[in-house]
């Protein structure tokens, strides 16, 4: 089964770093993705995600010109369109909660700490292939909802209402 | 698109008095596996540990190549450190660059202590001065430090810590200097 749903999905790798291109594009071989599109920078990441329209991005943060943020971002604001909403997992060496909350705050749907190990990547994909968040979009965010937890909290809960894609 | 109501027991009363606002939406994203295989679709989808085991050995495959990488790339980084020094930008940016790199990949194919050195190194540049740049000292321990970890790889984890420690403690010594200095 897991095969099977791999083998469907398209996804687009963006890293500056030959050696982490090589290294993603190969697990995701190994877990049986047979589309897989790499770009080196934001800049070029953008013409791939129009023209490819992949099912998942796979990020670095630490790009130039255009970061793994800005990309992001870019992404993010396309609304009215499917696209806008894929899942984004962040790979990055920045692993500060700063660097972390920032991702959270601008959409990211996963974050992946590097060095990376297999299970970590392939549980964040069963992650966003498998569970997806409700999307969240207001004024200022546009992302998958940044509360995992149903935890009770201060305040009015606006997630009584939701709109099927 | 279809709006349905969906109770909440996350905040309780505000949860029944509130109105979802205008300029908020929720919107329910299908999952892709849903999506992509249809009436095949069985959840949850689980770690398949056979699979998991072909990527850990696709690791395992490209370790060698990467020792390999690795030691030529920590030459480079002991002959780029004099022309930092001296002001090249591009001998700068490729230091970086190079320390990025091992930060981020090392540590995936069995080499955590060179991650580790690699990050300490990534993280004074990019607070680096013009001053540190031109001293680099810093730099040249943290070049050592990683050829170390690679020509030694079973250093007694104390050793390496104090290492790291020791840098740190480098670090903020040029820093407090400099801010004297200034």
């Amino acid at each position: 089964m897991t095969e099977s749903v791999f083998g469907k999905i398209s996804v687009l790798v963006v890293d500056d770093s030959a050696y982490m291109r090589h290294l993603l594009l190969t697990l995701l071989q190994a877990l049986g993705v047979n589309e897989i599109h790499l770009a080196i920078n934001g800049e070029e990441a953008w013409e791939l995600l129009n023209s490819k329209e992949p099912d998942i991005v796979i990020t670095d943060a630490a790009m130039v010109p255009g970061d793994g943020f800005m990309f992001a971002k870019r992404l993010r604001s396309l609304r009215g369109r499917a696209l806008g909403m894929i899942p984004i997992i962040m790979v990055s060496g920045h692993t500060d909660l700063e660097s972390v909350e920032r991702a959270r705050d601008i959409g990211i749907t996963e974050f992946l700490s590097k060095p990376i190990s297999a299970r970590g990547l392939y549980e964040r994909l069963i992650q966003v292939i498998d569970r997806p968040r409700t999307f969240v979009e207001t004024p200022t965010y546009r992302g998958p909802d940044r509360r995992r937890r149903d935890t009770p909290f201060e305040g009015t809960d606006r997630r009584g209402s939701i709109a099927l894609l | 698109m279809a709006n349905r109501s969906m109770t909440s027991h996350l905040a309780g009363h505000e949860a029944a008095r509130g109105e979802t606002p205008p300029d908020v939406r929720f919107i329910r994203v299908p999952s892709i596996a849903e999506r992509k295989l249809g009436a095949d679709y069985v959840a949850p989808i689980r770690l398949d540990p056979r699979v998991l085991d072909q990527m850990q050995s696709t690791i395992r495959t490209l370790e060698t190549k990467y020792a390999e990488a690795l030691s030529a790339q920590i030459s480079m980084l002991q002959l780029l450190v004099e022309p930092s020094a001296k002001g090249d930008s591009e001998a700068r940016s490729r230091l970086y660059s190079l320390s990025h790199d091992m930060r981020g990949l090392a540590g995936t194919f069995g080499f955590p202590l060179v991650g580790r050195f690699a990050d300490s190194l990534c993280r004074y540049i990019e607070n680096c001065h013009e001053e540190d740049w031109r001293d680099g000292s810093v730099l040249r321990f943290h070049v050592d430090a990683i050829r170390d970890a690679v020509d030694n790889p079973g250093t007694d984890p104390a050793i390496t810590m104090e290492t790291l420690n020791a840098l740190e403690r480098l670090i903020a010594a040029t820093r407090g200097n400099r801010k004297m200095a200034g």
